[in-house]
């Protein structure tokens, strides 16, 4: 019990740069000076001879989450080949040199285990959830699947099938949709435009050999993290990949793909469709790539902006100003701030749904929250933001799923897992005044993207939005 | 170092700027157009992520092995159970279960329970008003959270370890000396409005069709109550009968405090002061409620049909297929039966999903809904098993949709399907449930809200906490003849079914009950008539 209280005895060590920290320091057991006590388990890293990094925490218990990630997505596609990492995902379902799908599915839920993956504009994970008796044997499926699928035509034909069902049900979740339409104009020209699942017609075409080339360019070994969380012991997992993914290298078939830059263009899209109840509205502007300092201050804002729907009580006493202004003047059914990332760029801003007569309100209360963060977000509100954000990423690690998630994409990002006394820190050493500064820079007077799919008619001009992103008075 | 403050030159810079703003750049590549002049500097002074901070304490951690934990439980002198287990990590999760919800609701208008989840962690005596409440929880890195159910009413939160106290006394405001402002009631009313909005407008329909089949299997009594406020009563409800429903039901006996993650000692003192020292605010209150005694009755199982003709999804135009909806169910067990978990197992044989769902194996591909009814019938969209179980009775359905023009063949196969559980049970399919049931609760204990969910039903039902691994054992003993048995149970009772969307083609409930009287489930009436 008494290691429970010393990281926070630590942080009121630290310099005493905000308020809300300083309750903490409650704790009376002595730990060294200049060391921190945790009560999680670290995060043990090896990296094996062929580059591939193997990071876990071991909590000891009985399931476990293990997992591949992979340094790959849309992003590294073109026009041509767009929705192939997506394809290849797919495939690595439909049976290997060792199993067929049969036996691959019968083998996962007969262990009680479950298989999954998924891929996003810049990482493709695999990861199984088990029993911690059975990692082994789901290591031993997750590196098969990777390496060894099969990709016979028949399979491939019959899967375009299903790919296609799942761009209709993409379509079918409007916050999607709004979603790859923002990335469509926000990166027009650029990889990073392209939806994961790629056009119907490179769906209807891509055969064997465009998955081949991919997966000899893309699973490489020095792109790739195995990780683990629960119930697994570090030196069991690096051997195990170290056994099971040997034959993954760094050498590559074709020339060796390169991360270009992806640029960012203020620009609307309108999918006006009178036929819908409610008009769905992103608005963006540019944020920042994983690794920028400024990434946890954008959070803190995002935060400061929240998130809210119909069905809270309590509109007056919401947290934060738009929650309010939302639940007061019913101007939305529901909104969210967001701040995605990529390696050097990153979309921030809010997504809303509204009745289509309330969208100009609904869009000035936004505009008017965002001049409000650049120019007088206040340190009390700054704080309780901060304290939310530390309290939400704390506490969404709470599965070893959520952890092993957690761990793969920080090892892709950064290199590392920061640790948790690290990430209250920096979370921590963030006042108003850099809340401030962090919001003129990305958010003030800077093109915003607009994405907008429904009964839309509402929504101001472009040159009207654009013109509310900075003020004409202190 | 770290205390240096940000670069705050451009102040001056900045405000010159707004005022006599030049005429403004339209640029497409933000990198290029420099409008202000942070947008070069660096604004956050701090390393980028992937390099570590210089100059923090070393990190000790802590090493974990599964120990052999126990649940401590204390009773206090005036009933309240107070039950906690310790468990790693920064965060505690501390929470009151009341054995309270809309099972008891007989003598209110229905929706007390939907107010109250609505109301809960607003101003209380203490707290003016929640803003002040939040900042009391949010100081110690917390969340909360209200959730109401048939028969159990749930207070939680999380936070940091060393703020167990401060937590403990929020919640014990919260639950026992809540205001209820007429402006808060106002708001739960709207919130309530909007949330039954929305159900309506959601494709998804399980809230919606779980409270119309509790209505059939338990008409007009206890469970077969509604849990979401019927939208007559929204404006029926007021402070007086809350207050009245709350000096009833949050009674000592009735309620739990668990914790996980926390000292169990602390946890009881944190009791004694804030739920027994410090007293509900309706014992001091000057109105008298005079109120009806708890409604003690035992649930009546009654079977039958209701039905709600609509369309799903509301709004064709979202490119959202047009489907019925149907759930049937049969009487189950209680939890406390010898039969439950053999019916637990009997629910995970029979599994499904969605005909098209994400993710992959270990969704139960291999249950009797996927071979054989959606990998069967195409034009079928979903097909699951449910297995509720309560203090007295239980509710085992399965609920499937399709598109409106096949709900009678639908209505045929899920018949079928349920008199086939009275059949024979292969060995492998029996293995693979059993080891899936385990894995899955071993699986869900690992968050901490689940094992703290965990903890205070148990207490509150039976006074003590079993442990995880005595359920493994339990399932690890199920047979083939207890599955047949507990099916045999199950189809021995009267159906109940609960339907939504186009139903135009739904068979009358005595054709559903002839079915499940025919040996092979065939309903009565398929002739092959032209004028039927």
């Amino acid at each position: 019990m008494a290691s429970l209280l010393k990281l926070s005895q630590n942080l009121a060590k630290l310099p005493k740069n905000n308020i809300a920290i300083q309750h903490l320091r409650c704790a009376t057991t002595a730990a060294k000076p200049n060391e921190t006590l945790l009560n999680v388990p670290p995060t043990k890293v090896t990296t094996l001879n062929n580059g591939i990094r193997v990071a876990t925490e071991d909590w000891g218990s009985q399931t476990a989450t293990v997992g591949i990630w992979i340094d790959a997505g849309s992003r590294y596609e073109n026009a041509k080949n767009n929705g192939v990492a997506h394809f290849m995902e797919h495939m690595a379902f439909k049976g290997t040199g060792k199993r067929s799908q049969s036996q691959l599915e019968i083998e996962i839920e007969d262990m009680g285990a479950q298989l999954n993956a998924y891929t996003s504009r810049e990482q493709t994970v695999y990861y199984s959830k088990c029993l911690s008796k059975d990692v082994p044997k789901a290591m031993e499926i997750l590196s098969d699947i990777v390496q060894n699928a099969k990709l016979g035509s028949q399979e491939i034909e019959r899967e375009r099938g299903v790919i296609l069902r799942e761009m209709q049900e993409v379509e079918s979740n409007l916050q999607e949709v709004v979603f790859d339409h923002l990335h469509a104009i926000a990166y027009q020209g650029t990889p990073l435009a392209n939806t994961i699942l790629g056009p119907t017609a490179n769906i209807k075409t891509i055969n064997n050999t465009d998955l081949r080339s991919y997966l000899d360019n893309h699973y490489k070994a020095s792109r790739i993290v195995v990780a683990g969380a629960g119930g697994v012991s570090h030196e069991e997992l690096t051997k195990l990949a170290e056994c099971t993914l040997n034959k993954v290298n760094n050498e590559y078939t074709a020339e060796i793909p390169s991360l270009s830059p992806c640029r960012y263009s203020g620009a609307e899209i309108r999918v006006r469709d009178d036929s819908l109840p409610l008009a769905h509205i992103a608005i963006a502007v540019e944020g920042t790539g994983w690794t920028n300092p400024d990434t946890l201050t954008l959070m803190v804002a995002s935060t400061l902006m929240g998130a809210w729907d119909r069905s809270q009580a309590s509109a007056k006493q919401n947290a934060t100003n738009l929650a309010r202004a939302s639940g007061e003047g019913d101007l939305c059914h529901s909104f969210q701030s967001f701040n995605t990332c990529y390696k050097d760029t990153g979309l921030w801003g809010v997504y809303f749904v509204s009745d289509p007569l309330k969208i100009e309100s609904m869009m000035f209360h936004v505009q008017e929250e965002f001049m409000r963060l650049c120019t007088s977000v206040t340190e009390g509100e700054v704080n309780r933001a901060k304290a939310l954000l530390i309290a939400n990423t704390l506490l969404q690690l709470d599965t070893s799923t959520a952890v092993c998630e957690d761990i793969g994409r920080q090892m892709l990002c950064y290199g590392r897992r920061l640790p948790p006394h690290e990430l209250v820190h920096r979370i921590q050493s963030i006042t108003a005044e850099n809340v401030r500064d962090v919001c003129y820079k990305y958010i003030y007077d800077r093109c915003p993207a607009v994405a907008a799919v429904g009964p839309v008619e509402q929504l101001p001009d472009y040159n009207r939005v654009r013109s509310a992103m900075y003020w004409m008075r202190v | 170092m770290l205390s240096r403050g940000f670069a705050r030159s451009n102040n001056i810079v900045r405000s010159h700027i707004q005022l006599w703003r030049p005429v403004r750049s339209y640029t497409k590549d933000a990198k290029e157009g420099t409008q202000n002049e942070l947008a070069n500097k660096i604004v956050t002074d701090m390393p980028p992520m992937d390099e570590p901070v210089k100059g923090l304490p070393n990190a000790v951690y802590a090493t974990f092995k599964e120990s052999n934990q126990k649940t401590q439980i204390t009773v206090l002198p005036n009933g309240l159970t107070v039950a906690s287990e310790n468990r790693f990590g920064e965060f505690c999760t501390v929470g009151v279960v009341i054995d309270s919800g809309s099972r008891y609701e007989v003598a209110y208008p229905s929706g007390i329970s939907h107010f109250l989840e609505k109301l809960a962690f607003h101003s209380t005596s203490r707290f003016e008003d929640k803003d002040l409440m939040m900042g009391t929880l949010e100081k110690h890195g917390g969340i909360c959270d209200s959730q109401a159910s048939r028969d159990t009413f749930i207070y939680a939160a999380s936070a940091y370890t060393q703020g167990l106290d401060d937590v403990m006394q929020m919640l014990g405001e919260v639950i026992l000396r809540p205001r209820i402002t007429s402006e808060e009631l106002e708001y739960a009313r709207q919130a309530i409005h909007f949330e039954l909005e929305t159900l309506g407008m959601r494709p998804e329909q399980e809230t919606l069709l779980m409270d119309m089949i509790h209505a059939a299997a338990y008409r007009d009594n206890t469970l077969g109550l509604p849990k979401l406020c019927p939208q007559n009563n929204i404006m029926k409800i007021d402070r007086s009968m809350i207050f009245n429903y709350l000096k009833q039901h949050y009674t000592p006996k009735r309620m739990v405090v668990a914790g996980v993650g926390v000292d169990h000692a602390l946890l009881v003192d944190a009791a004694q002061k804030y739920f027994v020292d410090a007293t509900p605010v309706w014992e001091n209150d000057s109105e008298v409620y005079k109120g009806t005694s708890v409604d003690e009755s035992v649930s009546q199982y009654t079977g039958g049909m209701v039905q709600e003709e609509c369309e799903i999804p509301q709004f064709a135009s979202a490119g959202l297929p047009v489907l019925s909806h149907v759930m049937i169910g049969l009487e189950g067990c209680s939890h406390q039966d010898k039969d439950f978990i053999p019916m637990c197992v009997l629910n995970m044989m029979m599994g499904g999903g969605g005909s098209f769902s994400a993710g992959g194996p270990g969704k139960g591909m291999y249950t009797r809904l996927y071979t054989n009814v959606l990998n069967r019938y195409h034009w079928m969209y979903s097909a699951t098993a449910y297995n509720h179980a309560y203090s007295d009775t239980g509710l085992f359905c399965i609920h499937a949709s399709s598109p409106p023009n096949q709900l009678r063949e639908m209505v045929e196969v899920i018949v079928r399907e349920m008199v086939a559980m009275g059949g024979s049970v292969s060995e492998q399919e029996l293995r693979r449930a059993k080891t899936q049931l385990q894995s899955m609760l071993l699986m869900n204990l690992e968050s901490r809200p689940v094992v703290f969910e965990d903890i205070g039903r148990q207490v509150l039902a039976t006074g003590h906490r079993k442990r995880p691994n005595f359920f493994i054992d339990e399932i690890e003993k199920v047979n083939k003849d207890q599955i047949m048995e507990v099916a045999k149970r199950l189809l021995s009772t009267q159906p109940c079914i609960a339907a939504r969307g186009d139903l135009r083609r739904m068979p009358p409930l005595d054709y559903v009950q002839a079915g499940f009287l025919n040996g092979e489930g065939k309903m009565p009436g398929r002739k092959l008539s032209l004028f039927r």
